[in-house]
């Protein structure tokens, strides 16, 4: 069994995912020049967060950027193994493999598990109309009105949502959250479970609930 | 129709083949013969049906405009009346855990409220919809698998509890998200039962949601249960619906059907039209002379199989009107109320009523938003075209505008209309028919604005008689104290963000459900500007959960404008088109808790253009309230100061 077919198996995407249909299967290359499928490669059975930025960009990417990187330490020990980050540029004429490099050592965020990445600008085009379209000209045409959204993306569930790099970091925890595989029916009820004894006993004891969530 | 009682409900039972027996046909053709609703849109609860597993959608690429299909084919009808039955195990004030609730905090004034006189169990779960008789089956998310949901019926001093459970399937191939969280809007009632956009729960959970139905005010009007008497009656309201409000999902879930009417009645508005005490005896026989008109837009495609699926578009191309596209109703020459409601999930309608020689007729609006306006105001082309709810832009003469969750009650008097006429409802943006009219249209009217068409013919002697010329005063506005504190939310778009700003912001935070962004203690009055007037192309349909509101003063561009007459009653919902603004007043009673304010264009609530605030019982409470709703801005403040230095 070599590496893909064992990968394969351990991130298996949900059976109604639209896959390479919907994010394709476009050939990107990342920081360290290593072509990947962008479905298979990438997101395949995966959770991953997915933003776009260039390398020469002064605006909103490094904070974005800086952004990923805190969310990164938050999740470190998910990087890479079940939770991965994709920054794709805008500008692949300009960001080549090397700059990419750069871009990432300069920065601190050449870590695992995230991935720099460009391509052919058809594609990458194609892949952020994929990803971000909203089907309306206002937002889809303007290069500049993706830079502060993030994709969350979990294909084992076949579902994605959007966080906002310039929400708080614990906002954008939240809904990266929100994609995680789902606990189980049985788990849920063994926490429902184990929550309605503490409940009884705080009712018990002060006669009302002090977890109140409102 | 008048409510059933519970023990005259119909028994519904499934076999174990998940097939309903011919005895309980029988009994539905009876009970649905009795109750004189049609026995087919019965047969389509999945309730009678069982869960029976629905195949998922095949997925359609975009693009196509949808099949074509013949106007006025199939029968405008009511969406059926959800069933009234006890619930097992009985709600509970704190969450029933062990018996598969999802954890929510405990309902509050449990003791003033419980137990409730109406129980309602809905189950959101995959259905299949026929929107139009040319087309295959749909594949639709719906409570008891309805497309709309059932309608929900309440009563002024009435509690009830509506328990929704999550059935939906485990994996979709649709656009759809399996969590949900209903929001009744524009309910009097706790946070828990508010449909929080952060309160969603997973499959194979339920939540009961506890509707006191009471009139805002119950502390200051005393609280005696029983009869309408909870609250002040003038806060009194009656075209709700519910519909699903998860984060990020709620035009998705929407689009697929997550949403129905809830409508209370009291002894003004009885839902029955035989003279009573008090009641201004308006047309109110529910799928007889009282239909909801619940307007939503899709986009089809066909697919092997023979399934007519719905596509994931911004925009439709069909227009459907309580679940059917341009369907036809026959009217009897006398008059009628119909509750139009714009389920989204993101286009304005603009209604006109088309008689026969091409000319606009006349709808008469007695309640914006479920509120009652105090004088019903006639809107049409001619002598009452400024009653129209145009602030600035000149929109089609004698139309009313309708943005997304908007409500307007309005009363169509067919008897001037001759025996076989026939009229339509008319919307401004074109759908794609791809067939001819069968009837000669009127003048000017081309097949693609038609969102329905009305068959006028004579009253049988077994049809209700007309009702008596719609009173001149249908209700007084309740007085509001002197103003507390005056607040501002700004509707804006910062470098593509949808955001809802408080002045003091740079930029605006986005929709957190941990953290508040205003406060005011329990029991204050307010006044808000909400304010579209900041760099914006974009309208946004405001919506305030928890209270109504009246609109003080209208902005256009910051010029003070008049209030237009549509916009001056109680309302929910505040369009706010570009460059607008709106001042409103509110009272903050009875409950305290988190609720929201968000623009209800779902496309942008979905892109974080909501926000929570919060109200709190004491001035502890206000304290820790008001520290922590500088939480989001401060962290805001961080990363802009870091985006200005790198800049």
């Amino acid at each position: 069994m070599d590496r893909r077919e064992l990968l394969s198996k351990a991130f298996e995407p949900h059976p109604a995912s639209p896959g390479a249909t919907r994010y394709t299967n476009a050939v990107l290359r990342n920081q360290n020049n290593e072509a990947v499928k962008f479905y298979d490669d990438l997101i395949r059975g995966k959770q991953c967060v997915v933003n776009f930025m260039y390398a020469e960009c002064h605006g909103s990417c490094p904070a974005v950027t800086q952004t990923l990187k805190t969310i990164y330490r938050e999740l470190k020990d998910r990087m890479g193994n079940n939770l991965f980050f994709y920054s794709i540029t805008t500008k692949p004429e300009e960001d080549t493999p090397a700059a990419l490099k750069h871009y990432a050592e300069t920065r601190n965020v050449d870590l695992p598990g995230w991935q720099f990445l460009t391509g052919e600008p058809y594609d990458i085009e194609t892949i952020r109309f994929r990803l971000f379209g909203m089907d309306h000209p206002g937002f889809d045409d303007d290069l500049t009105l993706h830079s502060s959204y993030l994709r969350v993306i979990n294909d084992a569930r076949n579902s994605w949502g959007m966080a906002q790099a310039f929400a708080s970091n614990r906002n954008i925890l939240r809904r990266i959250a929100w994609q995680d595989p789902p606990k189980s029916y049985a788990q849920n009820v063994v926490e429902s479970r184990a929550r309605q004894v503490l409940i009884e006993q705080e009712v018990k004891k002060y006669g009302y609930r002090r977890d109140v969530m409102s | 129709m008048p409510k059933k009682k519970a023990n005259n409900r119909p028994e519904i039972e499934a076999t174990t083949e998940g097939t309903v027996s011919r005895r309980t046909v029988l009994k539905i053709g009876a009970a649905a013969g009795a109750a004189g609703v049609l026995a087919p849109s019965m047969l389509t609860s999945t309730e009678a049906l069982g869960f029976q597993a629905i195949t998922e959608p095949v997925t359609c690429a975009n693009g196509q405009p949808s099949p074509p299909h013949h106007p006025f084919v199939d029968d405008f009808t009511a969406p059926f009346p959800a069933d009234d039955h006890p619930l097992n195990p009985q709600p509970t004030e704190f969450p029933n855990l062990g018996a598969g609730e999802f954890d929510r905090a405990p309902h509050p004034r449990w003791a003033q409220f419980a137990p409730a006189h109406f129980t309602y169990d809905l189950a959101a779960q995959a259905g299949l919809h026929q929107f139009h008789s040319d087309f295959g089956q749909t594949y639709i998310w719906g409570f008891n698998g309805q497309f709309p949901g059932p309608t929900i019926f309440g009563r002024y001093g009435k509690s009830g509890v509506v328990r929704f459970r999550n059935n939906l399937p485990a994996t979709t191939t649709t656009f759809g998200r399996n969590e949900i969280t209903i929001h009744l809007h524009n309910g009097h009632h706790g946070s828990e039962s508010d449909g929080f956009a952060g309160d969603f729960f997973p499959i194979n959970f339920w939540k009961d949601n506890l509707y006191p139905n009471v009139y805002a005010g119950i502390d200051a009007f005393g609280g005696n249960p029983g009869g309408d008497g909870v609250g002040d009656p003038k806060e009194k309201m009656g075209s709700f619906w519910y519909h699903d409000h998860r984060a990020e999902f709620t035009l998705n879930n929407n689009v697929l059907g997550l949403n129905g009417m809830y409508i209370v009645y009291d002894s003004t508005d009885p839902g029955h039209e035989v003279p009573s005490a008090g009641s201004l005896q308006l047309p109110g026989y529910y799928g007889v002379t009282d239909f909801p008109l619940e307007l939503v837009d899709h986009r089809f495609c066909a697919t092997a199989g023979g399934r007519t699926e719905l596509v994931n578009a911004a925009g439709g191309d069909k227009f459907i009107v309580n679940g059917k596209i341009q369907p036809k109703l026959t009217v009897r020459r006398r008059k009628y109320r119909f509750r139009i409601l714009n389920t989204g999930p993101t286009q304005t309608y603009d209604l006109t009523l088309i008689k026969p020689d091409g000319s606009v007729g006349t709808m008469t609006v007695i309640a914006t938003d479920a509120n009652f306006l105090e004088h019903p105001l006639p809107v049409d082309a001619g002598a009452n075209a400024g009653n129209s709810n145009s602030t600035t832009a000149p929109i089609v003469p004698g139309a009313i505008r309708v943005s997304v969750a908007e409500r307007f009650d309005v009363i169509i008097d067919f008897a001037e209309f001759s025996a076989g006429s026939k009229l339509y409802l008319r919307e401004n943006r074109t759908m794609f028919v791809g067939n001819p009219s069968p009837d000669p249209l009127p003048p000017g009217l081309a097949i693609g604005n038609v969102l329905m068409q009305f068959n006028v013919v004579n009253r049988e002697p077994w049809f209700p008689a007309d009702t008596p010329a719609i009173p001149a005063t249908l209700c007084t506005y309740p007085t509001m104290p002197a103003t507390d504190n005056t607040w501002e939310w700004q509707f804006v778009l910062v470098g593509g963000r949808f955001r809802v700003k408080r002045p003091f912001d740079t930029v605006g935070c986005v929709f957190d459900p941990d953290h508040s962004a205003h406060c005011m203690l329990q029991g204050t009055t307010e006044e808000w500007l909400l304010n579209n007037n900041i760099a914006s192309g974009w309208t946004h349909p405001v919506h305030i959960h928890f209270e109504e509101g009246r609109t003080l003063q209208r902005f256009v561009n910051g010029v003070p404008v008049p209030v237009p007459p549509l916009h001056s009653g109680r309302k929910d919902v505040y369009r706010l088109e570009a460059g607008q603004g709106a001042l409103i007043k509110m009272q903050f009673r009875d409950y305290s808790g988190r609720y929201l304010i968000h623009c209800h264009n779902m496309a942008h609530e979905d892109n974080f253009m909501m926000v929570r605030w919060d109200i709190v019982p004491d001035q502890a409470a206000l304290d820790a309230c008001i520290a922590d709703q500088q939480v989001c801005e401060l962290e805001m403040k961080a990363k802009e100061s870091f985006r200005e230095e790198v800049a």
